[in-house]
C-alpha cells in the first residue's frame, strides 16, 4: 500500500471528512474560504489594512505637521526640500515648505474616508430604492428606474462641481455630495434580484404569518441580496475616491490646508517642471496602490460570491 | 423609429428644464454671489451692477428671461465675472478645441480599442492575450489625472518630444498628448469588453455551423461574428462619452488647451452663476445628443430592438 492510499484509509482522515460533512459550510463561510484561495485578493486585503493604519495613525510618526511651514528649506526647495529623514521630511515637503509625509496623511485621510463612509451609503441609498422598485413594481418602479435613466445619462462631476462652487469644501459636504450623485449605484441589479426572490416560498411563508412589506424586505430579502451589496460596495468605493480626487485635481475639492490624494497629485503635477518629482511620486504611489489593492478585492470578492462567476 | 426619436427628444427637453431650474435655485439660494468680495460694494454701485445683469428682478422672472434667451436665441447671457465677454463667446472660442481633441479621442478609444480586443480573442490565452488583459487592468487603475502627468514628464519633460500644453490653434502636436490622456482607460475598458464579447461569440452556435459551412476565417469574423460581438461595447459607450466630457474638464485645466473646462473651473472659483449654468447645460446637452445617436445607431445594428421602438 502506497502513503497516500494508507493516509486515505486512516482513523484520523475518516475522522476529519466526516467532521467537515457534519458541520455543513454556510455560504458565507464557503465564500471566504474561496476568497482566501484568491492570493492576489488576500495580499491586498493587507495593503489596504496597511494604507488604513497609515491613515489613522501616521501623525503620531510625523515631525511636522501638515500646515506648517519648515522656513529652513523654504526657498531652496529643490536642493534641499527633498525626502530627508535628518531634518524629519521623510517625503519631502511640499512647494511651500510643508512636510510632505504628514500631508500625505492627512490626504490619505481625506480620500479614505470619502471612500469608506461615501461610498457604502450610496450603494445602500441605491439598494433600498432598487428594492422598493423591485418589490412593489408598479408605478413607483416606473418612476425610479425612469429616474434612474435619465439620471445615469447626466455628467455628474459637472453637478458636482457647480454643487462645490456654491456650497461650502468641507468634507461632509463632500460625502454628502457624493452620496446623492452616486446612488444609481447598484440599483439595477438589486432591483432584478428583488424581482426575482420575491415569488419565492419563503416570502410567501412570511407574508401569511402576517409580516409587514418593509419586514419582508429588510428581514428576508436582505440578507439574500447581501452578496450583491458586497460586491457593488467593493466596485463604488475605488470609483469614490477617483472621483474625489478629480475634484480635488480640478480645485474644487476640499479646502486647503486639509488636503486628499487628488490634491496633492495636482499640486506634483504643476511642480514637476521644476524637478521636485517627490512632490508627484508619493501622492501618486499612494493613489494608485489603494486603486489596485481595492481593484483585486473587488476582484476576490466577486470571484468569492457570485454564483455566475464560480470556476 | 422617427417616433422613437422624436419620443426620445421629447424626455430631453423636461429633462434640461428641471435640471435648469434646480441648478438656477441652487446656485441663487446659496450664500455670497459674483459681486461680493473682501471689501463691499457701496450700496448704490451694487444697485447699479445687480440692475445691470437683471438680478434685482424676483427669481422666477429671472428664470423666465434665463431660459427664454437659451430656447429663442440660444443666448446664455453676459459672463459675470469676465466683463467683455458673454458666455457665448466663450462658448464658441472654447467648444471647438474641447470637440477637436475629443473627437480624435474618440477615435483613439475605438480605432486601438476593438482590434486590440479582436485580436485579443481570436488569440485566446495567448500572449498576447494576457499582455492585453494586463494593459486594461493597468490602465483603469490610472486614471486620466494620474496619467497626464506622467505623459508629460516623459514625453515633454524627458523626452522633449512633444508640448506639454497649449493649444496653437490646434496642430497636431497638440492634441496627440490631451487625446491619449483623455481616451486611455477607456481604451482598455471597450479592448476589454470587446474581447470578451467576441470570445462569447465565437462559441456560439451560428459560429460553428459557419465554420462547418467551410467558410474562411476571415468571412467568419468580419461577416458573421463582428457585428454581434459590438453590441456590448456600443452600450458602453454611452457611459463613456458622459466620463470623457467630464474629463475633458480636467484635459482643458491640465494642458491648458483653451476649452471651456477652463471657463468651468474658473466661473466655479469666481461664481459667475451665467457660466456656470450655460456651460453645465451645453455639457449635459452634449451628453445627451451623443446619447440618443448612439441607441439610434444600436436599433440601426441590432434587429431586436428595432422591432421594439
Amino acid at each position: 500500500m502506497t502513503d497516500a492510499k494508507k493516509r486515505l484509509n486512516s482513523q484520523e482522515f475518516a475522522q476529519t471528512v466526516s467532521e467537515e460533512m457534519i458541520t455543513s459550510r454556510s455560504f458565507w463561510a464557503d465564500a471566504r474560504r474561496r476568497f482566501l484561495g484568491h492570493r492576489l485578493a488576500v495580499f491586498s486585503i493587507f495593503m489596504l489594512l496597511a494604507l488604513l493604519l497609515f491613515a489613522i495613525f501616521g501623525h503620531a510618526f510625523a515631525q511636522w505637521s501638515y500646515e506648517e511651514i519648515d522656513w529652513n528649506v523654504l526657498g531652496r526647495i529643490k536642493t534641499e526640500g527633498g525626502p530627508n529623514w535628518e531634518n524629519g521630511h521623510y517625503f519631502g515637503v511640499d512647494e511651500l515648505g510643508r512636510d510632505l509625509f504628514a500631508r500625505v496623511v492627512q490626504g490619505s485621510r481625506t480620500s479614505l474616508m470619502v471612500g469608506f463612509v461615501a461610498g457604502p451609503l450610496a450603494v445602500l441609498l441605491g439598494a433600498t430604492l432598487g428594492a422598493l422598485a423591485g418589490y412593489f413594481g408598479g408605478r413607483l418602479d416606473q418612476f425610479i428606474v425612469g429616474f434612474y435613466t435619465i439620471w445615469i445619462s447626466i455628467p455628474y462631476i459637472i453637478f458636482f462641481v457647480v454643487w462645490q462652487a456654491f456650497f461650502g469644501r468641507s468634507l461632509t459636504q463632500m460625502i454628502l455630495v457624493i452620496i446623492l450623485v452616486n446612488w444609481t449605484a447598484g440599483l439595477l441589479i438589486v432591483r432584478g434580484q428583488v424581482m426575482m426572490l420575491k415569488n419565492r416560498e419563503f416570502v410567501d411563508a412570511a407574508r401569511m404569518l402576517g409580516m409587514s412589506d418593509f419586514a419582508i424586505i429588510f428581514k428576508h430579502l436582505a440578507p439574500n441580496i447581501l452578496w450583491v451589496i458586497v460586491i457593488y460596495t467593493s466596485i463604488v468605493i475605488p470609483e469614490v475616491i477617483m472621483a474625489e480626487s478629480l475634484v480635488s485635481f480640478l480645485g474644487v475639492g476640499i479646502q486647503e490646508p486639509n488636503t486628499s490624494w487628488g490634491a496633492l497629485i495636482s499640486e506634483g503635477a504643476k511642480t514637476m517642471t521644476f524637478g521636485t518629482l517627490w512632490q508627484l511620486g508619493y501622492p501618486a504611489a499612494f493613489f494608485v496602490i489603494a486603486q489596485v489593492s481595492l481593484y483585486y478585492i473587488g476582484d476576490g470578492l466577486r470571484d468569492a460570491l457570485d454564483p455566475k462567476d464560480r470556476r | 423609429m422617427f417616433n422613437y426619436t422624436l419620443r426620445r427628444i421629447l424626455t430631453v427637453v423636461p429633462t434640461l428644464l428641471v435640471l435648469i431650474i434646480f441648478s438656477f435655485y441652487l446656485m441663487r439660494l446659496a450664500p455670497g454671489g459674483p459681486f461680493t468680495s473682501e471689501k463691499p460694494l457701496p450700496p448704490a454701485v451694487m444697485k447699479n451692477v445687480l440692475e445691470r445683469y437683471g438680478m434685482d428682478q424676483p427669481l422666477y422672472v429671472q428664470l423666465w428671461t434665463y431660459i427664454k434667451n437659451i430656447v429663442f436665441h440660444f443666448d446664455f447671457g453676459p459672463s459675470f465675472s469676465q466683463k467683455d465677454r458673454t458666455v457665448n463667446d466663450v462658448i464658441a472660442q472654447g467648444f471647438p478645441v474641447t470637440l477637436t481633441y475629443g473627437f480624435w479621442s474618440a477615435v483613439f478609444v475605438l480605432v486601438l480599442g476593438i482590434p486590440l480586443g479582436i485580436v485579443a480573442a481570436l488569440r485566446h490565452n495567448s500572449f498576447w492575450d494576457y499582455t492585453m488583459t494586463g494593459l486594461a487592468i493597468f490602465s483603469q487603475i490610472f486614471p486620466n489625472f494620474v496619467l497626464a502627468p506622467i505623459l508629460v514628464l516623459l514625453f515633454t519633460l524627458s523626452w522633449g518630444l512633444l508640448p506639454g500644453g497649449g493649444w496653437n490653434g490646434g496642430q497636431w502636436e497638440y492634441i496627440i498628448m490631451p487625446a491619449i490622456a483623455l481616451g486611455t482607460s477607456y481604451m482598455a475598458g471597450v479592448a476589454r469588453l470587446t474581447r470578451g464579447s467576441m470570445l462569447e461569440v465565437l462559441n456560439a452556435p451560428f459560429i460553428l455551423t459557419a465554420r462547418s459551412k467551410g467558410l474562411p476565417e476571415r468571412t467568419i469574423i468580419w461577416r458573421h461574428a463582428l457585428k454581434p460581438a459590438l453590441l456590448p461595447t456600443l452600450t458602453y459607450m454611452g457611459p463613456v462619452f458622459v466620463y470623457m466630457i467630464t474629463g475633458s474638464v480636467f484635459i482643458d485645466v491640465f494642458f491648458s488647451t483653451g476649452g471651456i473646462g477652463q471657463d468651468f473651473i474658473d466661473g466655479a472659483y469666481s461664481r459667475d452663476y451665467a457660466m456656470l449654468l450655460g456651460l453645465a447645460v451645453l455639457y449635459s446637452l452634449l451628453t445627451f445628443t451623443l446619447n440618443l445617436l448612439l441607441d439610434l445607431m444600436y436599433a440601426w445594428i441590432d434587429p431586436k430592438v428595432r422591432s421594439n421602438l
